[in-house]
């Protein structure tokens, strides 16, 4: 009665395994190209801060009477740039996750649908080849949870990175003076840029080697699994 | 003379743009032509970004190590004293090396902007002679598909404007590069050099529309 339902459980976890296969390549990747999208965003902060620093009227440049604005703006729309293309990145993150996300619930959902049929025997038996259905499921839920809490971190602190270029490149116009008394403001002054020319390393330490290990490990113990049929 | 025969085919309905006679000839050649200053002035403003951030490491470097010389030469250092000089030399003979091949590059760059400012004359001379041929009106029909004889000369105006004054700025990145001793005025000096401040993006939307204009763009 059970058998059934069981070589169901174990295709629909042999598919969540290959989507979480695929997916981490993906991920790996898409991560991989965001590290020097990082790093200009860190070079063009940089730039700005010096801009700021310099008073253009007591250097040779003071020929040029608009080239501050020019320069800015320049600067403005590289960053820009850049912003966006990690926006696109993050999209594709958010692909990544959702394509997880969604494999892992299905399969979850299979399985309580067939708890019935299924004993305790059942779900925590296990063979050489092929590891018991509650250590698959909880690796698939491990790896999913991963994945979401990976995303939310890179989304906030591109979302702080953000915020930050919005608050340093406003407050030199006047938009945010008025506003910087609010305590959030505050706590973002535009000298803060020192903050975010370290976004680079920021954004590598976020990456943590260890859980993307994890997967890979799990990924190891059930690869005859996923080639039996 | 021949312009004007040509003139009265092209705008008597010859707008296939391979048998262009006459000022659409010219206007057309002008066209290329600036496209290609365009690549070659963005190919020299690489180049010439790699040696001005050249400068600009030596530059910093030499001051990190004299910095700790002046410190230092008060206690006793048998081999610092000997070895900074040689440094030093090597330093400043590298240096006047990367400055040469900027001013090479600049050099370059003002063959270009003149190659330029002979464009825009050269517009300015079709202009003048429409005006002597159809009067102050211009001609009835545009010689390729929308834009009149003026809006020639005005958008080669506006490029050569935006290029003459990026000049003048480089010129003085380059004077004064090797002799900046902030490390923030340097910062500026070579994100001058890349973003080009005075040559914005509308130049290249400019130099897109000669193209489109003059068909060596498809519509």
């Amino acid at each position: 009665m059970s058998k059934p339902a069981l070589s169901s459980l174990h295709q629909a976890l042999r598919k969540s395994f290959k989507t979480l296969e695929n997916n981490q390549t993906v991920w790996k990747s898409v991560l991989a190209e965001c590290s020097p999208l990082m790093v200009s965003l860190g070079n063009l902060a940089e730039q700005s801060r010096a801009l700021s620093n310099v008073q253009i009227s007591n250097t040779p440049l003071r020929d040029f009477p608009d080239l501050e604005d020019r320069l800015r703006f320049k600067l403005l729309q590289a960053t820009d740039t850049v912003l966006g293309k990690l926006n696109e990145k993050m999209s594709s993150l958010q692909s990544v996750r959702d394509a997880i996300s969604n494999q892992v619930s299905a399969v979850v959902q299979l399985f309580e649908q067939n708890t019935d049929s299924l004993d305790v025997l059942a779900v925590t038996e296990r063979s050489a080849t092929t590891p018991s259905i509650a250590d698959m499921l909880e690796w698939l839920q491990d790896a999913e949870r991963h994945y979401r809490q990976q995303y939310l971190l890179f989304g906030f602190v591109l979302g702080w990175v953000c915020v930050m270029l919005g608050v340093y490149c406003f407050s030199s116009t006047g938009v945010f003076r008025f506003l910087r008394r609010k305590t959030l403001l505050q706590t973002l002054r535009p000298d803060n840029i020192s903050l975010l020319e370290s976004a680079p390393k920021r954004w590598k330490s976020l990456e943590s080697p260890s859980a993307e290990d994890c997967i890979t490990d799990t990924l190891c113990k059930v690869s005859f699994f996923m080639e039996s049929q | 003379m021949e312009g004007e025969s040509g003139d009265i085919t092209v705008a008597s309905g010859n707008r296939k743009c391979s048998a262009v006679t006459g000022s659409a000839r010219k206007i057309k050649d002008n066209a290329a032509d600036w496209h290609n200053l365009m690549l070659k002035w963005e190919k020299l403003n690489e180049d010439g970004f790699n040696i001005a951030a050249n400068i600009v490491n030596i530059r910093l470097s030499q001051r990190n190590q004299q910095e700790p010389v002046d410190e230092s030469s008060s206690p006793p250092s048998s081999y610092s004293p000997s070895s900074p000089p040689s440094d030093a030399a090597g330093g400043a003979a590298e240096l006047r090396d990367e400055c040469c091949k900027l001013q090479d590059i600049i050099d370059k760059m003002v063959v270009v902007v003149t190659k330029m400012e002979r464009l825009m004359t050269s517009q300015q001379g079709i202009q003048d002679l429409e005006e002597f041929q159809f009067g102050p009106e211009g001609r009835k029909f545009p010689l390729f598909h929308t834009w009149n004889t003026n809006q020639f000369e005005l958008s080669s105006g506006v490029l050569w404007e935006a290029f003459s004054q990026e000049l003048k700025l480089k010129q003085t990145v380059l004077q004064e590069l090797a002799h900046t001793s902030t490390s923030d005025l340097c910062m500026v000096y070579l994100s001058c050099w890349l973003h080009q401040p005075f040559i914005p993006n509308q130049t290249r939307l400019t130099l897109e529309a000669l193209l489109l204009e003059t068909g060596h763009r498809p519509l």
